[in-house]
């Protein structure tokens, strides 16, 4: 039975008639047409999908979208004002951390919370961090590089 | 076999404990409490358990935060995220072992959305908070339609997925008693890659030396991922306690625990190395601790 | 060495905006009008007879709209090869690895689909299954293949100068066996793709497909269709690594199912699905037998080598010849016999993997090389070096290699990693490895092979490029507008990059073996002149000059040598446009054809231009406790000819190395004695993270390869072919332990420790 729900994404609030088996990632990706977030495991192991839900990270595949009521949700969508990029964003472009960009979304947004809270990392701690979201393109140093210089870049 | 969408079912998200308990009375085997969803929902994709009513507790408050009790221990709410763990100052200085699982489980993503009481409760015997909160004698504070009970984590666990709550109990919080003087705790876990694995073996060791800081008169050694449950090793800790901890009894303690595991042989690792790993990490979670001790 | 202005220059991936504000478009992110959903029935069963498979009840099924299986397509085989037809895009009689699709639903949204697959019965006799080249061999074994009769899918032969002599000159030989074991490709997009009929039933695919010439031809086989019935269009593809070149029942269902219904069908995979019944690396078991002087010099190399690769050839015979042909390089080797077969069996279907089956044959010779060394007492970098293939050298079977920078490369990683300070003061538990690879830049698998690259040149004076070479995240778009800039004397941003659409890209042979930087990019080169000739021969009369004379730089137009006789590049193209009617374009096509076509039988010939070398050094730290190993730092020394994009190439040399180190040290697809997959869950296949990845460092060789566009050589594949045995050696360097079974796991590495204290 569908469930009436309002959901806040990026800002703006959406009210939603959903079925309450739907994950947020589908939500987000069928019911809104937000693709960025990416799908692939569908079980919480490639970060992929990662949104933040109160500016922490979390598998978008593994929430319910009911359950999200209430809370802020920002996805890779939600970052950039108009053209100008977040500081993360602009790094990954700046350090040639994309490659095929599938993991992309998602390592941004780890990325993002990650350094809201320590702003001043060493690399060990961003592999730590981003170490939920594979990438097999870049061998992830140039992402390291990328969030090591966003970093920076803040202070 | 493959991993579906998620079946239909019912969702309810009550606002107290008991509100909880009644949905459960009302949807019996049908009805099924959530926490995180990290375990359940994965469950329900592969179509492992299919139930049609989800009683979410995640709208109970009651069942959050981490507080320090009256007499000095801790309490963490079973709906508490491994995320607040993690960053709680509180567990990290009182309750360290579960902070060091806590560091080292899953990922960023999952740790915001895992509870502490979800992982005990899904009982897989690789959990990584169970032999931590063994070895830190922690109790289980459980609520029923018959009122309330208090079991040592310890005796939570009676099999793979399966512990003592029955029905519609639920686990309210987690007890860990205040730290004694010149006491400290470790937990160490091996893993095949260094992040986003199972423990093939994890161990909690916590030690209580006497006031020279010279001889152990206590000890609590815990293992996880080498028996159906975690387990507590008693014969580990006999052998520590009333000795120096030294090479000596540390080697003898640890080849003790290689004794008593009994894993079984998996896609991880074979039940030999399991063993002989459970050696090495009782070695270096007891001198872990001790590291602690001498820290002050 | 000329000085290039957009050449050479880290500039910003033309796609990286789009990538990262999460607006790149993939397959699986694709809508349309009235789409259905489509998912597949796998199979449980690894060998099995299919008796019947009754669709009636989930047809029935409210908004299910069609459901086919392998009967519902005309039953024609494709292959990579004429000789090797051994492909359906659904199986009729047989299922044979676990999770073979052997029905499709489409149906209004993805939970019926999925309900309807429940209700579809399928009856089996279950087979013995085949899972290991010995099983295949062994004599009476089941047949995987009913049209075969036997096993052996495929098998070379090759002899390149006197073997018998160089081991005669041999002061020490020592022969090896070594293994691999199946691991998965591991890209993050699952397969996904949306197909469309129109009413002509001309088709419309957009799939995540790494070389849509190759699924295009494929699939219009096996559709008995023309070519012009289907028009392929690339969204984004999330990374290939050579496991998405062929179709796949994702592909060949969505496109019936839309067929049937007359409406879009999408089709996207979960990730377990890609994991369990898609393409893997060949399992090997070879064995190496090397002659070398009492210097190190090497005299002769004897290989055997048997890849076991699923129920179907794929490109396994290319593995097959890779792995003997390029035994030639990187080392000077005079003679080389080789033996190498690949075998039919009950496990998922093989393709390849990044940098190829070279991946596999220098893990088996630097590892031999390194066994070498150390019995001999000869340093590891003075033995690499000895035997670096130089520039201008003739292999034994007939390779020329132009330029080689190997010499260089090996110097600088050895410096960059402290090897001759590592061997004064040796760190407990520490090693480094070297390896050295080189991966050529593209071959001539066939007469077809070739590139096309067409620039428009737009009024506003903008160039939109196109060409058959398709991005999947290596970056080879920016590398062509790059060059196209280069050559045009444009500023890079005045290059837009058109999108692939088989209606309006001239289609290439392919994206893989490191051949799109070298033969588009001379494509691009070529059709960048062309534009140019074009455009001189309507400005040189108002500049009373010859249209030969005319030279494109900074912007402008001008006569050779007084750039002040000339005029804006914007007014030459206003003057193409709006005085001479002639909106311009510009068309370049580009092939080796000064080298030899493969010889299959032989493996002999000129086979390749443009080989990239590297040297790779691994440091790692083994724990003797628990066998686990530790990647600490990997420096990579490169040469790739001219970088075109030294950014671009680092990710590419870098993810290549942690690639391989999954490959070496945690990933393997498992199996049961049944066939079934045991870990097709990223839970238990075990990619690198970000913490198991070591620091990385390439040190650029600058050198000039004479056919390759602006000097460059194809790039990025050489670091996966050296990075497996620079661990293994490095993990002998640091326990004494030698591990010639892959993956190296720390039960392995424990059992070795134990065997050694016991000697």
């Amino acid at each position: 039975m569908k469930q009436d729900i309002t959901l806040k994404v990026n800002g703006i609030e959406y009210h939603l008639s959903i079925e309450p088996q739907r994950t947020l990632v589908e939500v987000l990706r069928d019911t809104l047409g937000l693709t960025g977030t990416k799908k692939s495991c569908n079980e919480g192991e490639c970060g992929a999908c990662t949104v933040l839900m109160d500016d922490k990270p979390v598998a978008s595949c593994l929430v319910l979208a009911v359950s999200a009521q209430g809370k802020e949700i920002t996805t890779i969508e939600g970052l950039a004002k108009d053209t100008k990029l977040h500081p993360v964003q602009e790094a990954f472009v700046k350090k040639t951390a994309i490659q095929c960009g599938f993991c992309t979304p998602g390592m941004v947004m780890v990325a993002k919370a990650f350094l809201a809270e320590n702003p001043k990392p060493t690399p060990a701690q961003v592999r730590k961090a981003i170490s939920g979201n594979l990438c097999r393109c870049t061998g992830y140093q140039q992402i390291v590089d990328a969030i090591m210089a966003a970093a920076e870049a803040n202070t | 076999m493959f991993i579906r969408r998620l079946p239909k079912f019912e969702y309810h998200a009550p606002e107290s404990i008991e509100g909880a308990i009644n949905l459960k009375l009302t949807y019996g085997e049908d009805g099924r409490y959530i926490a995180g969803g990290t375990d359940l929902l994965i469950a329900m994709k592969k179509r492992e358990v299919t139930p049609h009513h989800l009683i979410s507790l995640s709208n109970i408050d009651t069942l959050k935060g981490i507080s320090m009790a009256d007499d000095g221990g801790i309490r963490i709410g079973a709906m508490t995220t491994l995320g607040e763990i993690e960053r709680s100052e509180l567990v990290k200085r009182y309750a360290t072992p579960l902070w060091d699982a806590v560091d080292v489980m899953a990922s960023t993503q999952i740790r915001h959305l895992a509870t502490i009481g979800g992982n005990l409760c899904s009982a897989v015997p690789s959990a990584d908070s169970a032999p931590p909160l063994i070895a830190l004698r922690a109790f289980l504070k459980i609520l029923g339609p018959s009122g309330e009970k208090t079991v040592p984590v310890e005796n939570f666990f009676k099999g793979p997925k399966e512990t003592v709550l029955n029905g519609e109990e639920i686990l309210t919080s987690i007890l860990i008693p205040k730290v004694d003087e010149n006491s400290g705790g470790c937990y160490r876990k091996l893993m095949r890659r260094k992040a986003m694995d199972l423990a093939i073996v994890g161990v909690a060791a916590w030690i209580k030396l006497d006031q020279e800081k010279k001889r152990c008169i206590d000890a609590r050694v815990a293992l996880g991922a080498v028996a159906p449950t975690p387990i507590r090793v008693e014969e580990v800790e006999k052998r520590l306690i009333g000795s120096i901890i030294d090479e000596t009894s540390i080697g003898e303690a640890a080849k003790i625990a290689g004794t008593q595991c009994r894993p079984i042989t998996d896609i991880r690792a074979s039940a030999e190395y399991r063993c002989s790993m459970v050696e090495v990490f009782t070695k270096r979670a007891v001198l872990g601790a001790m590291d602690r001790i001498m820290a002050g | 060495m000329k000085t290039y202005s957009v050449v050479g220059k880290s500039v910003e991936r033309t796609d990286a905006r789009i990538k990262v504000t999460g607006q790149a478009y993939y397959a699986g992110d694709l809508t349309a009008p009235g789409m259905l959903h489509g998912k597949i029935l796998r199979s449980p069963l690894a060998h099995g007879r299919i008796l019947n498979i009754d669709t009636s009840k989930a047809k029935a099924l409210p908004g299910v709209m069609a459901v086919i299986t392998g009967r519902d397509f005309p039953g024609i085989p494709f292959g990579t090869r004429p000789d090797i037809r051994d492909q359906l895009p659904m199986p009729i009689t047989k299922v044979h690895h676990f999770g073979e699709g052997v029905a499709a639903v489409a149906a209004v949204d993805e939970d019926t689909a999925e309900e309807a697959l429940d209700l579809i019965k399928v009856d089996y006799e279950e087979l013995p299954v085949v899972l290991t080249a010995e099983d295949a061999l062994a004599p009476g074994a089941p047949l995987v293949n009913e049209f075969k009769n036997s096993n052996i899918a495929y098998a070379s032969d090759f002899m390149f100068g006197d073997v018998e002599k160089g081991f005669k000159e041999a002061y020490y030989i020592k022969e090896e066996k070594f293994s691999s074991q199946r691991v998965s490709v591991g890209f993050i997009e699952p397969h996904a793709c949306l197909a469309q009929v129109d009413s002509t039933g001309r088709i419309l695919l957009q799939g995540s497909k790494q070389s849509p010439y190759i699924t295009w031809r494929h699939m219009c086989r096996a559709l008995d269709i023309p070519l012009s019935k289907m028009r392929i269009v690339n969204p984004f593809v999330g990374g290939g690594f050579s496991g998405k070149h062929d179709p796949f029942d994702v592909d060949f269902a969505a496109v019936r199912l839309a067929q049937i219904t007359g409406r879009p069908v999408k089709i996207v995979l979960n990730y377990d699905e890609v994991l369990a019944a898609y393409r893997q690396r060949n399992a090997m078991d070879a064995k190496l037998r090397i002659g070398v002087k009492k210097n190190g010099e090497i005299t002769a190399l004897y290989a055997e080598n048997i890849l076991e690769g699923g129920p179907i050839s794929g490109i396994g015979p290319f593995n097959i010849y890779y792995f003997g042909a390029f035994l030639n390089i990187p080392y000077k080797i005079p003679a080389i016999e080789y033996h190498g077969k690949l075998v039919y069996s009950n496990r998922a279907p093989c393709g390849t993997v990044r940098g190829q089956e070279i991946v596999l044959a220098q893990f088996c010779i630097d590892s031999l090389l390194h066994m070498v060394g150390e019995d001999l007492g000869i340093d590891q970098v003075e033995l690499r070096a000895i035997n670096a293939v130089p520039s201008n050298w003739v292999c034994a079977n007939g390779i020329v290699v132009d330029v080689s920078g190997l010499s260089e490369c090996i110097e600088k990683a050895s410096e960059k990693i402290g090897w001759k300070e590592s061997r004064k003061e040796k760190k407990e538990g520490r090693g480094i490895g070297f390896s050295c690879a080189s991966h050529p830049s593209g071959p001539r698998l066939g007469g077809h092979f070739g590139s096309a690259v067409m620039l428009k040149l737009l009024e506003d004076g903008q160039v939109i490029i196109t060409q058959g070479a398709t991005e999947i995240g290596q970056g080879s778009n920016t590398v062509f507008c790059q060059m196209a800039a280069e050559e045009l004397g444009l500023p890079f941003e005045y290059i837009i990059q058109g999108v692939s659409d088989s209606d309006t890209t001239i289609f290439d042979s392919g994206m893989f073996g490191d051949r799109a930087t070298y033969w588009d990019g001379n494509a691009t080169i070529a059709a960048a002149r062309d534009l140019k000739k074009q455009l001189a021969e309507i400005v040189a009369p108002s500049l009373n000059a010859k249209p030969e004379e005319i030279e494109f730089e900074n912007k402008r137009v001008f006569v050779r040598g007084e750039p002040a006789r000339g005029m804006d590049w914007l007014q030459a193209v206003r003057k193409a446009y709006y005085e001479k009617g002639a909106p311009l374009y510009g068309r370049g096509n580009w092939a080796a054809l000064d080298i030899d076509i493969v010889d299959w039988k032989t493996g002999k010939g000129n086979l390749v231009h443009g080989l990239d070398f590297i040297a790779t050094a691994i440091e790692v730290a083994v724990d003797r406790e628990t066998g686990q190993v530790e990647l600490i730092k990997a420096v990579h020394g490169d040469d790739a000819g001219q970088p075109i994009n030294p950014a671009m190439l680092e990710g590419q040399v870098n993810g290549g190395s942690a690639h391989m180190s999954g490959h070496a040290l945690w990933e393997e697809s498992l199996y049961d004695e049944k066939g079934r997959v045991l870990n097709y869950s990223w839970r238990d296949y075990k990619q690198p993270t970000a913490m198991d990845a070591p620091e990385y460092h390439v040190e650029h060789i600058h050198t000039h390869d004479p056919y390759g566009p602006f000097g460059a050589k194809g790039a990025g594949e050489a670091s996966s072919c050296s990075t497996i045995a620079a661990i293994a050696n490095g993990i002998y360097d640091a326990i004494g332990v030698r591990i010639k079974e892959l993956p190296i796991t720390p039960e392995k590495i424990l059992k070795g420790l134990k065997e050694k204290e016991g000697k």
